[in-house]
């Protein structure tokens, strides 16, 4: 059997061989920088509130990377997640259980319609989402014009709350779920697919993948983490907010690009995304705990997303300009 | 004494490693149309691109007016009095004529610099327009042009380069004769003879008739290289013809076995007065199992997106495929594949393998719910399969690990090919150009796995390179032009010969 190398490569530069570990990187100087300003940040009991306060961005983080991975983006997935919270609040009393599992079906097909409306009308996920952000957002303040308190049934989801051998349920939760998707991008033939139609649609679609099938489901996938991320929500602070929407588009997608996955696809993954919600969550956490201005965290965002871009190598792709 | 008022000395030009331009010079004097012919990929369009600033040369030098010139740009060339023509028309179909005639260059039709002077850039316009003696109105919009009208507001597009230098301008047409209907054509053939007057003229043409009506010398290239040059009355169609095939490669594809005569082998594909607007209108023909049907045409002919059909690829207007018996319909390329079709597009690196994944990954992505174990991937198995075909089709990598982009175009090829034959035995491949850009060795060997592939009962439809690989690859060929088939090669130990196809292509 030979292998021989029939093309010599190019010699590597030094920085290109540290560029995959910057994410990483720029976490633990987060985490050291913060703990060093104040030293209680990184006592067990903080890792743990830091863990729990993590867990509705890690969902959300979750099943964007997968989209993200697709060369798309879904703008949507903070007003579904509102919307599901709000209906959740409402029904749970009445439907207890049986209210979770029907606004998770509700949230699910919500995304697949918009995944199908993409992959067929061929419009650009940035611009179905983003109609998608405007109609749920309002259709969850139209049912809920304001933060509306669970009044019972709470036990249905009262199990996310608390904590067991100091990990909190929550971001167990939120753990295993990216978990079980990891392993399905590795394991089954679907994340193949992922990826490569992220890194070359056309050449995907010409080996007879059935990219708007593959793309349908990341959406479904999305509409669905979108009403756990709303549970999750619901079960933290025991209402619906109509308005959550708001405060958790942007560090959602930050924390996905943040940790390395590239914005047009192919490239990065659920590990990466799991360093970038860290980080995000270590971000604003510990702005509140060092007394810096909160305005900051917008600007924190874009230098680490811009930093992690940068870091990214895709310099060989032919299709790259 | 015509000086030559451009001159080319031994311009070359690669890409990725393919030598697609070969020490080429030639010359074009003053006041006189030359023809520039050749077959696909002689390097007719990349010389032209090079004389119009569009791509830069890795050696050789352009002189103009005795003076070396060295044009980074479209605009650069166009100040130099350097324009072209291409086949894919350049206007902006949201603009009215004037603009897209004095488009890059409206200085003399702005006021202070910087607002359009309509009436200025009308009267330029106009003055272009009426030189070519067309009534197209200036204010019109192009989008409501017919596509002959708007080949003359190229024209007069290109002319209007006359205004930005003192001397005559040098004009490239680049096929543009080739979308055009006959009365059409006419016209602009007429257009090009009295340009002769004021310009100087390169003209590409694949037909071969309308470059012996025009041209006062011509100039036939051959895989990059200018093999000969011709004045007018010294030539006929015969010897032009001989000199674009050349003579070099007909050795290597000399069929060493006889062609098996497959008369009696079942019908595979079956496709029946096939149509699809601007692309190819009623297409018939059969092919069966173990043969190698070979589709002959020039670069616009239909034959590219007639395999894109049969791919699942494109949808047809009208028409039927019907396969092993069973009429078929495509919504997208996965249904093929299901069926068993196989495809090998041209690009190989944009459209035949993601180059982000690995070889291993790549080599598996068509067949992958065949080496699953339940709903998961089989890795060990589908590691065993990768490393078989590697070493049957011996493409040389350091591990299956390695990035599909680090191998060479000939191993690309390869790893396309591995994609299609892995897991699952095709009925039918379909190969665009499957030598296109390969070395003389890896050549040989794909030559020798696709006639192993249709002695193992595999269907295979080619589109082929150059005459001679298609014709020593195939068993029966048909060739297209202007979307319909215009001649048919059945299978039989009589090989036609080239310039009967070549016929037929233009």
């Amino acid at each position: 059997m030979t292998f021989k190398d029939d093309r010599s490569q190019p010699r590597r530069k030094p920085y290109t061989l540290v560029r995959p570990y910057v994410p990483l990187a720029v976490l633990l100087a987060l985490l050291s920088s913060v703990g060093a300003i104040q030293h209680t940040f990184v006592s067990p009991y903080n890792l743990s509130v830091l863990a729990d306060e993590s867990s509705v961005i890690l969902l959300l983080a979750t099943a964007q990377t997968v989209v993200i991975l697709l060369g798309g983006i879904d703008l949507s997935m903070a007003a579904l997640t509102a919307l599901a919270s709000v209906l959740i609040a409402l029904t749970l009393p009445s439907m207890k259980v049986g209210s979770v599992i029907s606004v998770l079906a509700l949230t699910t097909l919500l995304g697949a319609f918009q995944g199908y409306i993409h992959a067929r009308a061929q419009l650009p996920s940035v611009v179905v989402t983003l109609a998608g952000l405007g109609i749920w957002s309002s259709l969850a303040l139209t049912i809920a014009h304001t933060t509306i308190p669970v009044s019972a049934g709470f036990s249905a989801i009262g199990w996310l709350k608390g904590s067991s051998f100091g990990v909190p349920h929550s971001f167990a939760f939120a753990a295993a779920a990216l978990a079980v998707l990891a392993g399905s991008l590795r394991w089954l033939p679907l994340g193949r697919y992922v990826y490569a139609i992220g890194l070359n649609p056309r050449a995907a679609l010409l080996s007879g993948i059935r990219v708007g099938r593959v793309k349908t489901l990341a959406f479904a996938l999305t509409g669905l983490f979108s009403g756990l991320a709303g549970m999750a929500m619901v079960a933290r602070t025991g209402s619906g907010n109509p308005t959550i929407a708001d405060s958790l588009l942007l560090p959602s997608i930050a924390a996905v690009l943040i940790g390395g996955t590239k914005m047009s696809g192919g490239v990065g993954g659920l590990g990466c995304t799991v360093i970038g919600a860290l980080s995000i969550t270590i971000l604003r956490v510990g702005i509140a705990a060092t007394g810096l201005d909160p305005a900051y965290e917008p600007i924190a965002y874009g230098v680490l997303i811009v930093t992690a871009a940068l870091a990214t190598d895709r310099s060989w792709d032919p299709l790259q300009k | 004494m015509n000086a030559p008022v451009l001159r080319t000395e031994g311009l070359s030009k690669s890409f990725a490693g393919i030598r697609v331009l070969d020490d080429v010079s030639i010359e074009v004097r003053a006041r006189e149309v030359v023809g520039l012919i050749g077959e696909n990929g002689a390097g007719k369009s990349t010389l032209l691109k090079v004389l119009a600033g569009l791509c830069r040369p890795d050696c050789g030098r352009i002189v103009l007016r005795g003076t070396t010139i060295s044009l980074r740009c479209v605009s650069e060339a166009a100040a130099a009095g350097i324009g072209m023509v291409c086949q894919e028309q350049s206007l902006l179909s949201n603009l009215s004529v004037a603009e897209n005639v004095l488009l890059g260059h409206e200085d003399a039709a702005l006021r202070l610099g910087v607002f359009y002077n309509w009436g200025a850039l009308h009267a330029l316009a106009k003055a272009q327009l009426d030189k070519l003696g067309s009534s197209i109105m200036p204010s019109a919009q192009t989008d409501t042009l017919s596509f002959g009208e708007r080949q003359m507001v190229e024209l007069a597009k290109v002319m209007a380069i006359e205004n930005r230098t003192p001397h005559e301008p040098v004009i490239l047409l680049d096929e543009v004769t080739s979308m055009l209907d006959t009365e059409q054509t006419e016209t602009v053939l007429t257009q090009i003879e009295c340009l002769r007057n004021r310009a100087s003229v390169v003209f590409v043409s694949h037909r071969l008739d309308e470059v012996l009506r025009v041209c006062d010398r011509v100039y036939v290239m051959n895989n990059g290289r200018c093999v000969a040059q011709r004045n007018r009355g010294c030539y006929k169609i015969a010897d032009l013809q001989q000199l674009m095939l050349g003579r070099n490669l007909s050795v290597e594809y000399r069929n060493d076995a006889p062609q098996v005569l497959i008369t009696g082998s079942t019908v595979r594909l079956s496709v029946r007065a096939l149509s699809r607007a601007n692309s190819y209108q009623a297409v018939s023909f059969e092919l069966r199992a173990g043969e190698v049907l070979g589709i002959a045409g020039v670069s616009r002919s239909g034959r590219e997106s007639l395999c894109r059909t049969l791919f699942g690829a494109e949808e047809p207007d009208s028409g039927e495929i019907v396969l092993d018996g069973k009429s078929v319909s495509f919504a997208e390329p996965a249904d093929a594949v299901r069926l068993g079709i196989g495809y090998v597009p041209v690009e190989r690196l944009v459209e035949g393998v993601v180059a982000g994944l690995s070889v291993r990954e790549n080599m598996t992505l068509a067949h992958l719910d065949g080496l699953c174990r339940g709903p998961l991937i089989d890795r060990g198995r589908e590691r065993e399969l990768v490393m078989r075909w590697v070493e049957r089709l011996r493409i040389k990598l350091r591990a299956p690990e390695t990035p599909a982009y680090q191998l060479s175009g000939g191993n690309q090829q390869k790893l396309v090919l591995a994609k299609w034959l892995i897991a699952r035995k095709p009925k039918i491949l379909i190969l665009d150009h499957p030598l296109l850009g390969l070395d003389v060795c890896t050549r040989m060997e794909i030559t020798l796995l696709i006639r192993d592939l249709a002695r193992s009962g595999i269907s295979i439809l080619l589109i082929a390179d150059t005459l001679n690989e298609l014709i020593a690859l195939s068993d029966s060929i048909i060739v297209m032009k202007d979307g319909a088939v215009s001649g048919c090669f059945p299978a039989s130990t009589e090989r036609p010969s080239e310039r009967e196809i070549l016929e037929r292509m233009v």
